[in-house]
């Protein structure tokens, strides 16, 4: 069972018919008002599909690529998107990035033993060994010690020394 | 300018283009965008009345079809069904803009004081001298009238007048019965004749 808003609406659109019709405008107490309402209606449909036009899509083409982004972001399997995701600090990868970086350093640290200027190492030598004479015992003895790399010799030179340390040793 | 290949997916149907997109292919889909996106923007825009909001549900509209679309059979045309799917988006985005904004969109207490049907907006007898300005005021003014209906019934008014779909068409886009339908489109043209008598009546 229609009720009166449905078959009014029926009626304005021309979807009414036959005894269905013949029934509807019976019931109407004034047809003439009826049908003036049927025309006020008819003008709102005209005004607003003249007034409505769709506004054009500006930039069609670049509403497609967005969309096209969008599909191909969406389209990304989920776990792969998880594994994204996911913290990167996972325990095989913490335990792998810590010998990689312990290796970097022993690695480092060989390089810089090796290129260790032999000169500077010397004089270091020889500021701990000139530590190691008396002034007391003899005010004017120098200690010193050279490394000659490529002969593989060690000199060591001592100078204005009364005696040697009982203590000496070059360790 | 139009290539062989475009040329060729002119004739190609909806239904075609839905079974290769449900196959996964993208092309399809985009065939089918080029063919519906101005409709789409149109019938949103003329629901929401902002061009960056509608750009943007139109977005989601369609990239939700494309992740449906394995659903659709194709019980109902493609253009009902995207349509369902749109007013879907929109509706739901109006009513979380109207909670947000406190509900006072379509508040029938102040509708009318906010649009008064002999408001000097419009001269009833006189036009403006520019004819640019005067429909651009009238259709401010129809777009007031329209921001002063539920999701629901914009809905159904634009789906019958603007686009000229049938009521089981309709009714089918908004998951409700006919009979819901027609009630809604008495209401929205009761409403519509109200705010817009002055105007139409200079048409």
């Amino acid at each position: 069972m229609k009720t009166f808003e449905e078959k009014w609406t029926a009626w304005l659109d021309g979807q009414l018919s036959g005894r269905e019709l013949a029934e509807f405008e019976a019931s109407l107490p004034d047809k003439a008002a009826a049908e003036a309402e049927k025309a006020v209606a008819r003008k709102l449909g005209v005004l607003l599909k003249r007034e409505l036009g769709a506004p054009a899509l500006t930039n069609e083409e670049f509403f497609s690529h967005q969309l096209r982004e969008r599909i191909r972001e969406s389209s990304v399997p989920s776990a792969e998107r998880e594994a994204k995701a996911s913290t990167w600090w996972t325990i095989p990868r913490l335990l792998w990035t810590g010998t990689a970086s312990l290796a970097v350093f022993l690695i480092f640290t060989i390089f810089v033993i090796r290129d260790k200027n032999p000169a500077e190492e010397s004089q270091y030598l020889t500021q701990i060994l000139n530590a190691r004479v008396d002034p007391v015992v003899s005010p004017n003895a120098t200690v010193s010690m050279f490394e000659v790399k490529q002969d593989r010799v060690t000199v060591l030179w001592t100078e204005g020394l009364q005696s040697l340390p009982a203590d000496y040793a070059a360790k | 300018m139009q290539t062989e290949a475009t040329l060729a997916q002119a004739d190609v149907s909806d239904l075609d283009l839905v079974t290769r997109c449900q196959a996964g292919d993208t092309e399809a889909f985009d065939e089918l965008v080029t063919r519906y996106r101005t409709r789409v923007f149109g019938m949103i825009y003329n629901m929401v009345h902002s061009e960056q909001d509608a750009w943007d549900l139109a977005q989601d509209s369609f990239l939700k079809a494309w992740k449906s679309i394995k659903r659709f059979r194709g019980r109902s045309s493609f253009y009902t069904w995207i349509y369902r799917i749109v007013m879907n988006v929109t509706i739901d985005w109006l009513r979380k803009k109207q909670v947000k904004g406190g509900g006072s969109e379509f508040d029938d207490s102040i509708q009318l004081k906010e649009v008064e049907p002999a408001s000097k907006t419009v001269p009833k007898s006189e036009a403006l001298p520019h004819e640019m300005i005067e429909r651009s005021e009238i259709r401010a003014r129809i777009d007031q009238a329209i921001a002063q209906l539920s999701p629901e019934q914009r809905a159904v008014i634009l789906m019958k007048e603007i686009e000229e779909m049938q009521y089981h068409e309709i009714a089918e886009a908004l998951g409700c019965s006919i009979g819901t339908v027609m009630s809604r489109l008495f209401y929205a043209r009761k409403k519509l004749q109200n705010l817009l008598r002055d105007v139409y009546e200079n048409i």
